[in-house]
Parts: C-alpha cells; structure tokens; sequence
C-alpha cells in the first residue's frame, strides 16, 4: 500500500512538474515571439550609426529627399511631390489660413482648428491621420460616421430664433429660391466634368460640391462624408471661406440685381408671435420630415431637437448645453477632424480647384435666385417686399441677414430690415437641409 | 451607354427645386394655419421674447387691474 501510494506521488510530481516546465516554455517563447514582432531586437550601434538612424527620422529629411513606397494614413503610397513640395505647399496655404482666420476674422471658430487640423496632418512620418493617430481617431469618431455635423445641428438649433419666420411666413420661399445655388452648380459641376475633362466629377461629388451653394457649414460636411468623402476637405474649406465672404461676395449681386428704388423698399412691421406658436413650429417640421423626405431626418430632426429644447423653457440647462459646451467641443473636434483631410495627398488635387470654382458659382448663383425671388414676390404681394432679404436665403446664419440690412441702410439710412431678412435666412437652413435629403434621396 | 451627366443633374434640380418649393410652400401653409388657430383658441397665450414692439409688461399689468376694478364695481352695484 505505502509503495503503491508512494509510486502515485512520484507520477503526479513528475507529471506536474514536466506539464510546469513546458508551460512556461512555451510563455516564454510566445512572449518572445511577440516582441520580436512589436519590436526589433536592440543591436548596440556607434555614435555615427545612431546620428545617421535619428537624420533618417527628421521631418527635414522626409520632406527634402522623398522615397518611394512611403504611405500616407490610410496605407496609399504617396507620390514624391506629395511627400516634398507638396507639404511645403499646405503649410503655406495653412498659414495663409490661419492669417485670414486670426487677422481677417474669417469664421475663426471653424478655420482656426480646421488649419491646425491641416498642419498636424502634414507633418511627414508621425502619421497622425492613420487609424491610431489623433486626427485618425477623431475623424473616424464623428466625421466618417456624420455624427459631428448634426451635434452642430442641433446646437445651431437651440440658437435660432423662428419668431421673424412665424411672423411672415411667405418669406420662407425666399429661403427655397436661394437654394438654386445647390441645384444650379449642380448642373455647373457636371458640365465641368462633361465638356472640360479638367476634372472628372461623378454625380455624387457634383451633388456633394454643390450643397456649398446652401452656404451651411454642418448640411456641407454631412453631406460631403456621405457621398464624397475624398473630398471633404476641400468642401469644407470652400463652404466655410464663402460664408466668411459673405459680406464681399453678395453686396455687388444684390446691387446688379435691384434698382435704388427697390432697395429702398420699408417693410411694414411684423406680427407679434406667440409662444406657443414657436413650440409648435419644429414639430411641424419633423413631422413635415417623417412624411415626405425621411432623408433629411438626421438634420432637421436634431435642429428641431435644439430648437424645441430651447421654445419649451422648461429645460434651460439642456439647451443652454446644446448651445455652449456642446457645440464647442464638437466645433474643435470637427475642425481638426476636417483639417485631417488637409493632408497633401488629398488637398493638392485638381478637383480642389475646381471645388473652389463651383462653390463661388453657387454661392453666387443662390444669391442672385434668391433677389431675384424676392422680386418676384414683391412684385405680386399685397405687403411690400424688399427684394435683397431674398439674399440672406443662403443659410449663413446670421450674417447674410446683417449684409442685407447693411445694404439696406446705406440705400436708406434708418431702414432696418434685419428681423424680415432673419425669415429667409433661417427658412435658407432648412431649405438647404431638404435639399440635402433630396440628393441622398437620389443617390441612396 | 455612358451616362449624361448633365441631363441627369438637370432632372436632379427639376426634381430638387420642386420638392424645396413644394415642401416650404406646405410649411407656409402649416405655419398660417396654426398662426389662425393659435390666435383663435389661445389668444392669452402672450409672447415672451417678441421680435416686434410687443406690450410692455406694466401695461398689461395695468389692464388687468382696470378690469378688476370694473368687475368689482359691477360686484357691488347687484
């Protein structure tokens, strides 16, 4: 028995014991297996060696002696112009940014990150675009997947004020006239591609261009990372820079469009709006949304989200959020993510150009409808109508309403028409966002 | 066949513009109505912000005591 169970135990030790060993063999060997191919065995190197390896990783040496087989985030290979001239390139067109942003005021909230974006997108060998960098990380987050542009949406949303709409709603046509601008450029964009062969736009980027026309920021990114997400840099930029321009692009069209007289033009005072009528009003428009362009849901339904926050007065803290922290942690997320497609390999392209042609032509063009429009109606309405609020259509809210009343006052000193153009530049926002739905209705 | 770009992004606008159009002239609509409904049922409802010279809240205040001062008169007269 005493032998028996002895003979036992020696089994079991030797068993264990021999099972022990080669466990821990084989850790060992799996976890040297692995560092061999996280990282390469350090082989002791001189001074010279050491120098020369840390050269090859400047900056310096990636932009002035560019190599074959160098890939950009995304695992492309880069051209050498890309890799050298290229970057030399962007981080002028960068600070160009940045001086029109800081020193010029051009929609600084959004360019400054946006050009910041682009510097640490350019910067060669960190890579900061790939999956694992930041820029990667933060477009992949929210641009990829459009969640950023309707958080903007929505804060956008618990800013606006209907009350100039409600209390004139006819104006809203002249919000659906500017939007001429999108389709106009739209046939401008295709044109381009047909007759030219400058540059080669499929209907999607055409379509994703011309929502530049609709002059707002968030419908431009949504839409540009819906259907052409090689281009959204260049569109966001070009969308961004013209709602800066605003002030300089349409005064001259207002003015080749009317007469002094017409300019001149008083608007009665407006009706006084209920409150209630302003909680109404975003509910019509979702449920207007779920019946006839479900498209356009994910825009307008959380613009009117933001809105209806903001009429309903009884949660001020989550509007107050909506419109404050919100959307500015999201405008710096946004920016960079954007700014990421300011890489050379995806910037310095001839569509670029083209991109920036198109979207002056459809800025213009929905300037020029929406006067026109208001022409129109003034000429047929009981009330009278000044015909340059027909201008502030393009969404750019609210600065299209401000240049409108400028120009209004310098024709005549004293004429406000701020609170009628208000109407038309909000109606403009939604304008732009059921044409948004119309396109993804078209190409979904 | 190669696909006419420029036809189809010109069906695009004629559809685009209809459906722009179509659907504010609709809000137009929905926004009068509701503006002759809301002024109908709920003519107390008053605004808060205003966009245009609305009644100052004393002058309201003040009306409202008017017209207690009548209905108390009118009290003590039966």
């Amino acid at each position: 028995m005493k032998m028996k169970s002895f003979l036992l135990t020696a089994i079991f030790i030797f068993f264990a014991s021999s099972v022990t060993l080669s466990a821990s063999s084989e850790t060992q060997g799996g976890v040297a297996g692995e560092e061999a191919q996280q990282v390469k065995p350090y082989e002791p190197k001189s001074i010279t060696q050491l120098s020369a390896a840390f050269l090859e990783r400047t900056g310096i040496n990636a932009i002035l002696f560019p190599q074959e087989g160098v890939t950009n985030g995304h695992g492309e290979e880069m051209t050498l112009f890309e890799q050298s001239t290229g970057r030399v390139i962007m981080f002028v067109i960068i600070f160009l940014l940045f001086y029109l942003a800081i020193a010029k005021g051009f929609e600084p909230l959004l360019l400054l990150p946006i050009a910041f974006g682009g510097l640490l997108a350019n910067i060669p060998i960190a890579n900061m675009t790939s999956e694992h960098g930041m820029l990667g990380i933060i477009y992949n987050m929210g641009i990829a997947n459009e969640f950023f542009p309707l958080l903007i949406f929505m804060g956008v949303g618990a800013m606006t004020d209907f009350g100039p709409l409600l209390s004139n709603p006819k104006t809203a046509l002249l919000g659906g006239a500017a939007q001429f601008g999108i389709f106009g450029s739209l046939v401008g964009a295709a044109a381009l591609s047909q007759y030219t062969g400058y540059v080669d736009f499929t209907l999607q980027q055409a379509g994703a261009i011309s929502i530049i026309g609709g002059a707002d920021g968030p419908t431009s990114i949504f839409i540009a990372s819906r259907l052409a997400p090689e281009l959204l840099g260049a569109i966001a930029v070009a969308a961004y820079s013209y709602m800066a321009l605003v002030p300089v692009i349409q005064p001259p069209i207002m003015k080749m469009l009317t007469s002094e007289e017409e300019r001149r033009i008083v608007m009665p005072k407006t009706r006084e709006v209920k409150k209630l009528e302003k909680l109404i009003f975003p509910l019509i428009v979702v449920m207007m949304i779920a019946f006839v362009l479900p498209d356009a849901a994910p825009l307008m339904g959380s613009f009117a989200l933001g809105n209806f926050a903001k009429e309903s007065g009884v949660v001020d803290r989550l509007s107050n959020e909506m419109q404050n922290s919100l959307i500015n942690i999201v405008t710096i997320f946004l920016g960079l993510g954007v700014g990421s497609k300011l890489a050379s390999d995806s910037f310095l392209v001839a569509e670029t150009l083209g991109i920036m042609v198109i979207g002056l032509l459809a800025f213009s063009v929905g300037t020029a409808a929406g006067v026109i429009m208001g022409k129109i109606m003034n000429r047929f309405s009981k009330e009278p109508i000044n015909p340059i609020i027909g201008a502030a259509g393009v969404s750019a809210v609210p600065m299209a309403a401000r240049v409108v009343s400028k120009v209004g006052a310098e024709a005549r000193p004293g004429n406000v028409l701020l609170m009628h153009a208000m109407g038309p530049n909000v109606a403009g926002v939604i304008g732009s966002a059921v044409a948004a739905g119309v396109l993804l209705s078209i190409f979904n | 066949m190669e696909t006419d770009l420029v036809l189809e992004s010109l069906k695009f606008m004629a559809l685009g513009m209809g459906i722009v159009f179509l659907f504010l002239y609709t809000l137009v609509l929905l926004m009068q109505l509701q503006a002759f409904i809301v002024g109908k049922f709920f003519s107390n409802d008053k605004d808060s912000g205003g966009t245009t010279g609305s009644k100052s809240s004393n002058e309201i205040d003040e009306k409202r005591r008017i017209a207690a001062i009548i209905g108390a008169v009118m009290q003590h007269k039966k």
